[in-house]
């Protein structure tokens, strides 16, 4: 790289030869110099950041060797002998450039001294191999790089041969299947059919089936009885609603700013919902996946005539905006935003780390951030007028409640490196384009207009090796609860290898070959036999493996924050199925439409949201992490909307046409858990309501309880 | 890379240790501790080595005091009276030059630290205290410096101070949060400075609005709306019953347990976090001694917290009208008059409250704001009969240090004769995070979250931990 290659030069420029000469009679005085004057204060000031023993050596630069203190750091040469204007040592001890020691100015005699050494040829008798240099930044052999697991083209592979074969029921069987037996393992018997439907009911649509669904699935007896139901659930426009969440925390959705200076909401997205609704309704439509991941990228550029798609812009557009926007440093963060939803979102790999340094872990150099960082620094933030009678100005509405979020092209540019993510230490321009390892060590520039349309296309590529590969794992860990790369945003070094490297490919495969279709990627798993294992845990299996890491039993699993809330207002018979404008409070006790709706904010996320490990909208979200806290609990347990949805159900079983508290209890139970009590909870249901005095009241407290009890917390 | 940490997050995994557990684990020191602890479902804090403090208490003094006016006297500003600064300033200056504090300085305790009048009563703890004058920050924007000194980023995604601390030493207490925040109304930027960011919900702040002392109404959810405790007590032996019973039929997967265990948690912190918050259990004498306004009660709850095992404690200087009450840009000497008239002698009085109680000892009590103000005035232009005010000023200011581990009576660090740059053993903020961390038995080096590909630190690449303010 030619900024390392500088200081080599300058070096070299000095004639090294005749300058030793001349200096070799008093060589040995200056060395004393060296040791008295200049060693010690580079020990004692200078070797904390910048020697082999430092954490962590600062600014790339190392001053306890005389190789490296002439190479010098990322500021270029520490010291050119003779020359006290090209070193950075020196001026950054006067505080010219950068200050150094940090800790405060060292005085203007031991400044001086330095001054004097380096213009007497900084004669430094340290030997070079006291320290290895630091390994220099080498060249990344993309051959090499690429080789690795996921920057290879996911392959099809013949199905493994396993013994068990009648267990099989789709391709991912046989994967599954063949990893258990060599283990010394088995599945799990099918799951009764009440807790099949109930889990697919949720894993599909978010919500749990009514009493009566459950009844004519158990009563069902044609073969194609599952398959039917899951068809259904499929085409359920709920289907949507319950996916797009799954997007939602993959772009970082949000409908304001995580910074606002006074009341000011210039900066907010009161139409952020409408975004939202797109992803709903391109679930629903089984839009193919490659398609929808463009549309977000480039809508506008891929159809600039007709807008319907254009709030799929909103993946960016609703993206945050910094305090004190338009400043260099603050744009940079911002380009960061993008670069880092984009590529671990829709590539599982980390280049935003590449915004300092080449990345430490995996091939992306820091041209590798800055090409893709070009591509959104030649775009900006537009709130697009919904329709020609808005008002705008240079485009943009004046009034944001009449506008969709979402960016558009500017003048188009290439932008510099920023060495170590300094806005003022630029280096090389880099020009627009794709990170090499995903193109096989070719650079692929991007020309046209900002870049948008090129990246989008070279994501929703079929050659892309990641793109398939990291939907379908983020797809897969939402009906196992864990995905089979463990990161599903970091498919590099330092992320997981897949479990089921030849399942993951498989499927990614024919994903692709069945035209990208979600829909066809959830039905393959759904129908799987792998899926519709029990979750029973065999105390042997248990025994050999304990984390169910190959699947010999369905993971039990608590419902995600979504799943739980909308279950609780459907039991209680409050919930609102509208597709309407705007969002609700997730926690407010009258706010009654499905979770997915609610108003999701930089600034102070709803605190029910918050309480069950919502992930912080500020950036783009991995996966959910699982906790259990005595928080939830007090929700539970005390909340207005608990009580709300209490005392709804209440009012409707003690207005129901029956006679006695046990009818009123099975319907209570059909209305919670679609089942019926057993003898056990019926008598214990009998006896909690005898007490009190107060029907509604007593009836209240019984199933504010049901409510919050684990059966309709947790899924089998 | 820690090679450890890598084999660390595997073996919790194929433990089946949840992705909840990673959080603490992921700061533990040795693998030893790390196989121990994953046998453990709670969270426990595990230092990297000894600490001084096991609590701290952070005063923040919303819209930043004047340093000049408090902790820092330049009796050259009064020579210089009228001058308009030289150097390169970060925005023009808006005033008519150096205004000096009408404030007098004068030494006090044993140390002889000098501090102004305006702070009468925390001039008594001079020996306990120990002002740092040299600290430094990047920006003099209130939104990017509160987020540094909270969060250590001028931007809003990386978990605040006390988010690192919860997830490097856990809770003290059980039915207590690790991390709660205290502010009468909502300081600037608001919940982005105690913000969990990347690290697991469990370390965000808790936060609480103390204008209404009443707890039931200060703490959300901590109390039935309609059940005394022992009707709820029978609905929760009712729900026990059923989930037992569900567990039961289900191998008595650990899930299950985990569920009941919490719910059961819940009920016992009902009283216990009803109790911590509540001020009418002080004498008559204790709250006289703090004051009766929203700053000093949520210093006195303070105490309580720290007191029953909370963390961290951040009280924010904010009032229900104003989010910023230390920005004085115009009349700066009558605001600071009357700001620290009320700081002073709450601080004070928490200062006397926690030596008292033996407590001072081990827990770190931290005074300041954002940055600093400027040496020179600001004119309000457009009503000049508005006496003077002064500016935001981030290159020198102050602030105070007291207990856990923290040498008493020292005076840290100088600005320059007119208290524009800090230039003697400068602080910056990052400094100041990594020598907290280290009072709490952290390396802010090794404490770290692996996040979006890379292990994150409070401190970034940065921060040096001042061991010259340490006993």
């Amino acid at each position: 790289m030619i900024r390392f290659a500088l200081p080599i030069t300058f070096f070299l420029l000095i004639p090294t030869g005749l300058f030793v000469l001349q200096l070799k009679a008093d060589e040995t005085d200056s060395a004393a110099f060296f040791e008295k004057r200049i060693r010690p204060v580079l020990v004692e000031h200078c070797y904390e950041c910048h020697s082999a023993s430092a954490q962590a050596i600062k600014g790339g630069l190392r001053l306890d060797t005389r190789e490296a203190i002439r190479s010098g750091g990322e500021s270029g040469p520490g010291v050119v002998p003779g020359d006290l204007e090209l070193g950075s040592v020196v001026s950054a001890m006067k505080y010219e450039s950068v200050e150094m020691p940090p800790k405060g100015k060292l005085s203007e005699s031991v400044i001086a001294d330095f001054e004097k050494w380096v213009a007497d040829g900084a004669i430094d008798p340290r030997d070079a191999e006291s320290v290895p240099p630091l390994a220099a930044t080498s060249e990344i052999d993309w051959k090499t790089a690429s080789a690795f697991w996921s920057f290879q083209p996911p392959k099809r592979v013949a199905l493994p041969s396993v013994e068990s074969t009648q267990w099989i029921q789709r391709p991912i069987d046989a994967f599954i299947l063949a990893k258990l037996e060599a283990e010394g393992l088995f599945p799990n018997e099918a799951a009764d059919r009440r807790t099949l439907l109930r889990r697919a009911y949720l894993d599909l649509i978010g919500l749990p089936p009514s009493e009566q669904e459950v009844h004519s699935f158990v009563q069902d007896e044609s073969p194609t009885a599952f398959q039917d139901r899951v068809d259904q659930l499929l085409a359920s426009v709920r289907f949507g609603e319950r996916w797009a969440r799954v997007w939602l925390d993959v772009a970082r959705y949000a409908e304001d700013q995580a910074h606002i200076v006074g009341d000011d909401k210039s900066l907010f997205f009161p139409n952020a919902y409408l975004y939202r609704n797109w992803v709903v309704r391109a679930f629903n439509l089984d839009m193919p996946y490659d398609q929808f991941v463009r549309l977000q990228l480039a809508a506008d550029l891929m159809s600039p005539e007709d807008r319907e798609n254009w709030v799929a812009l909103g993946f960016i557009g609703l993206g945050p905006k910094y305090y004190r926007r338009n400043a260099p440093d603050v744009m940079a963060e911002e380009w960061e935003d993008r670069v880092d939803t984009v590529t671990r979102g829709l590539l599982g790999v980390t280049i935003a780390c590449a915004r300092c340094h080449d990345h430490k872990y995996d091939p992306f150099p820091t041209e590798d951030y800055y090409a893709l960082a070009g591509v959104f620094a030649g775009t900006e933030m537009l709130n697009m007028p919904l329709d020609d009678s808005v008002e705008a100005k240079d485009g943009h509405a004046k009034d944001p409640d009449k506008s969709m979020h979402v960016i558009r092209d500017q003048k188009p540019r290439d932008i510099k490196v920023m060495i170590r993510g300094n806005v003022e230490n630029e280096g090389e321009l880099v020009e627009r384009g794709f990170p090499r390892v995903l193109t096989g060590g070719e650079r692929v520039v991007f020309k046209k207009g900002s870049g948008r349309l090129e990246l989008a296309d070279a994501i929703g590529s079929p050659n892309n090796p990641l793109t398939a590969r990291v939907i379908v794992n983020r797809v897969w860990g939402q009906y196992f609860g864990k995905p089979l790369v463990g990161t599903p945003s970091n498919f590099g070094k330092l992320g997981e290898r897949p479990s089921h490297p030849e399942l993951l490919d498989d499927l990614s495969v024919r994903f692709m070959q069945n035209g990208w279709s979600l829909k066809w990627l959830h039905r393959e798993i759904v129908l799987s036999a792998t899926y519709q294992q029990s979750s029973a845990i065999d105390f042997e299996k248990q025994e050999s493996d304990a984390a169910n890491q190959w699947l010999w039993r369905a993971n039990r699993r608590r419902l995600s924050v979504e799943a739980w809330r909308d279950s609780l207002l459907v039991a209680s018979g409050a919930i609102d199925y509208s597709f309407a404008k705007g969002s609700i409070q997730a926690s407010k006790a009258t706010d009654v439409r499905r979770t997915l709706y609610s108003s999701i904010s930089r600034f102070q996320l709803d605190p029910l949201l918050v309480l069950f490990d919502f992930p912080d909208p500020n950036t783009h979200s991995e996966r959910r992490s699982l906790t259990t806290t005595p928080l939830q609990k007090l929700f539970a347990m005390n909340s207005d909307f608990m009580m709300k949805q209490a005392e709804q159900l209440a009012d409707r079983l003690i207005q129901l046409d029956v006679s006695t508290n046990e009818d009123r209890i099975h319907s209570a139970y059909a209305s919670i858990y679609s089942r019926n009590p057993d003898r056990e909870e019926l008598l214990l249901g009998l006896d909690f309501l005898k007490e009190g005095s107060d029907g509604k009241r007593q009836w209240t407290k019984y199933l504010q309880a049901l409510l919050a009890s684990n059966e309709l917390l947790i899924v089998d | 890379m820690d090679p450890t940490n890598f084999s660390r997050r595997q073996m919790l995994h194929s433990c089946g240790a949840g992705f909840g557990a990673l959080g603490w684990m992921g700061a533990m020191a040795n693998q030893g501790l790390a196989d121990a602890a994953a046998e453990s479902s709670s969270p426990i804090g595990v230092p990297h080595f000894p600490a001084r403090a096991k609590r701290v208490v952070f005063l923040f003094m919303n819209g930043a005091p004047s340093h000049v006016d408090t902790f820092d006297p330049k009796p050259m500003l009064a020579k210089h009276e009228g001058e308009q600064p030289s150097g390169k300033l970060y925005r023009e200056s808006k005033g008519s030059g150096y205004m000096a504090s009408p404030f007098r300085f004068q030494q006090y305790g044993e140390s002889g630290m000098v501090m102004s009048e305006l702070l009468p009563n925390m001039s008594r703890h001079a020996d306990d205290l120990c002002v740092i004058r040299s600290m430094h920050t990047d920006v003099p924007n209130h939104e990017p410096g509160l987020l540094m000194m909270n969060c250590g980023h001028l931007q809003p995604v990386r978990p605040s101070l006390g988010s690192w601390m919860s997830y490097g030493l856990g809770s003290e207490n059980q039915n207590l949060p690790s991390f709660v925040v205290l502010s009468p109304g909502r300081p600037v930027v608001g919940p982005q400075l105690w913000s969990n960011s990347f690290l697991p919900g469990q370390y965000q702040g808790t936060s609480v609005d103390t204008n209404d002392l009443d707890v039931d109404r200060m703490v959300s959810n901590i109390k039935h709306p309609l059940l005394g405790k022992f009707e709820q007590r029978q609905q929760l032996d009712l729900l026990q019953a059923l989930n037992r019973k569900h567990m039961q039929a289900r191998e008595n997967d650990a899930i299950f347990d985990e569920q009941i265990r919490a719910m059961e948690l819940a009920f016992q912190m009902q009283s216990e976090v009803r109790e911590a918050f509540d001020v009418a259990r002080e004498s008559k004498e204790t709250r006289e001694m703090y004051g009766e306004t929203p700053f000093s009660n949520s210093c006195l709850i303070a105490r309580r917290l720290l007191e029953s095992g909370v963390r961290m404690v951040q009280v924010y200087y904010v009032t229900n009208k104003n989010k910023q009450p230390w920005d004085t840009h115009s009349d700066n000497d009558n605001q600071h008059r009357k700001l620290c008239a009320d700081s002073d002698r709450a601080t004070a009085a928490l200062l006397t409250d926690l030596k008292q109680r033996g407590m001072l000892d081990d827990t770190l009590v931290i005074w300041g704001g954002e940055f600093g103000r400027t040496p020179y005035s600001e004119i309000n232009k457009k009503n000049e009969k508005a006496k003077p005010g002064r500016d935001h000023h981030h290159t020198g200011f102050s602030m105070a240090l007291a207990g856990g581990g923290i040498r008493g009576g020292l005076t840290y660090g100088a600005t320059d004769e007119f208290g524009m740059n800090a230039v003697e053993d400068r602080v910056h903020v990052h400094d100041l995070h990594a020598t907290i961390l280290h009072l709490m038995g952290l390396d802010h080096q090794r404490l770290t979250y692996r996040y979006s590909g890379r292990d994150f630190r409070l401190t970034d690449v940065h921060g040096r931990v001042v061991q010259e303010l340490f006993v």
